[in-house]
């Protein structure tokens, strides 16, 4: 026979929730504290390895690219926070200067180039500019990504482009460039002539007339490509300062 | 000077430097571009007069290396460009015959004044062809320049009084002050 509820079954009940509530925060608060004990072990660690480290990041290209992918798998950005044990270090310092002189070799060359430069031709640039020290010269493809990445927080005026296979370019005028734009960089890039037509495009890409001729009118509007109609075949050619050998070393 | 010892810009080989480009931008770059390339070149081969009608025989307008030349009414408008600074001057209405000043004459008056002075010459009389072709001007900048642009130097410089110039049919000098 079941036995009815009787008030003091309720208020054995009610007891017992009230101890497990009890007990689960109790535990639920040891918790956290291990927790931030952890990540605040973790945070010196972390800080102690940079504080010891700082110079080897600041030389040691490949170091600093191993550093940032272990500050961003724990969600630390040292390039986002510039207050604090993170500005002291200088880490940040590091890639700043570095934006800053992206920002100068594109400046410099904007005029031959319309505003877009590949990273390699950037990096040769940068280079050349910084002092003769190691240090100085030890910049990679990598930390250049970094720091124009960051110049983008400027608006639509800095932007990274990738063209190609783990190929980029970096466009400092404001303008937007599309994934036609980028597929047709590729394609010049690829020929190794610095130039596409709208055949050359149907033939690689397969694309319609329009299509490529709307990509390619805008990146000439955009004062990227030049044209050149004096091909004997009378195709219209479009070029690319940007990718063009004499262009790049002038 | 021969051509070799030129040293041209990238565009020079950069096929759409060739044509006259659409975009206004890039057009102003490339019309920039093109006036102190016509200037160095022109300074470099000691080159006064061109016409346009024969431009193609000049390698500036012709880079038969990727098979390129600059239409002729493009140079017209480009040498129009440089006549604004004072760079060139057409000699014939249909502007087919340009003298080109790498120099403005402005410029070359003052550099063949200063020649005069700094030798004493004021008060003498010169030939004409002494001083563009002298064994004293050969180090001068000046020397070899053609007589129809000597003669437009001196006169700027007759304006103001710093020289007269003596033109008759056989006899052909100027006396500095």
């Amino acid at each position: 026979m079941r036995r009815r509820a009787g008030l003091g079954a309720i208020q054995k009940q009610k007891l017992e929730q009230e101890k497990y509530k009890d007990k689960s925060n109790e535990i639920q608060e040891n918790q956290f504290e291990q927790m931030s004990k952890q990540l605040e072990f973790f945070k010196t660690n972390l800080e102690e390895f940079a504080s010891k480290h700082k110079n080897e990041i600041k030389k040691n290209p490949e170091f600093r690219r191993q550093f940032q992918e272990m500050c961003a798998s724990i969600g630390v950005d040292p390039l986002s926070s510039g207050k604090g044990f993170w500005s002291v270090l200088g880490i940040g310092d590091f890639y700043y200067e570095l934006a800053v002189q992206i920002v100068e070799v594109c400046l410099a060359t904007n005029d031959k180039n319309g505003g877009l430069i590949s990273l390699e031709e950037l990096r040769t640039r940068l280079i050349n500019a910084r002092g003769q020290r190691k240090e100085h010269q030890e910049i990679s493809k990598d930390d250049l990504l970094r720091a124009a990445q960051k110049l983008k927080i400027f608006g639509s005026g800095f932007n990274v482009i990738p063209y190609g296979k783990g190929k980029f370019m970096v466009q400092s005028v404001p303008g937007e460039l599309s994934m036609d734009h980028s597929a047709i960089l590729t394609q010049a890039s690829a020929s190794n002539r610095a130039y596409v037509s709208v055949n050359f495009l149907r033939k690689e890409l397969s694309w319609e007339t329009e299509r490529s001729q709307n990509a390619l009118e805008n990146l000439v509007n955009q004062g990227l490509a030049w044209v050149d109609l004096q091909e004997p075949t009378h195709e219209k050619l479009y070029y690319f300062p940007s990718l063009f050998n004499e262009c790049i070393s002038a | 000077m021969s051509e070799t010892e030129i040293e041209w810009p990238w565009q020079y080989n950069f096929p759409p430097f060739f044509t006259l480009q659409p975009h206004a931008e890039t057009r102003a770059k490339q019309v920039q571009a093109w006036k102190s390339l016509i200037l160095d070149y022109c300074k470099k081969c000691k080159l006064y007069l061109i016409d346009v009608r024969e431009a193609s025989n000049i390698p500036l307008f012709n880079n038969s290396g990727i098979n390129r030349k600059l239409e002729q009414t493009v140079i017209v408008s480009i040498l129009s460009e440089l006549q604004k600074t004072g760079h060139a001057a057409p000699i014939d209405k249909p502007k087919n015959r340009w003298e080109i000043y790498w120099h403005t004459l402005e410029e070359w008056s003052s550099m063949i004044y200063d020649y005069v002075s700094n030798r004493g010459l004021q008060g003498s009389v010169l030939t004409l062809y002494e001083l563009s072709q002298g064994d004293d001007v050969k180090d001068e900048e000046f020397y070899e320049m053609q007589q129809e642009v000597l003669i437009k130097v001196l006169q700027t410089l007759e304006k103001d009084r710093k020289c007269e110039l003596i033109l008759s049919d056989d006899d052909q000098g100027v006396k500095f002050f």
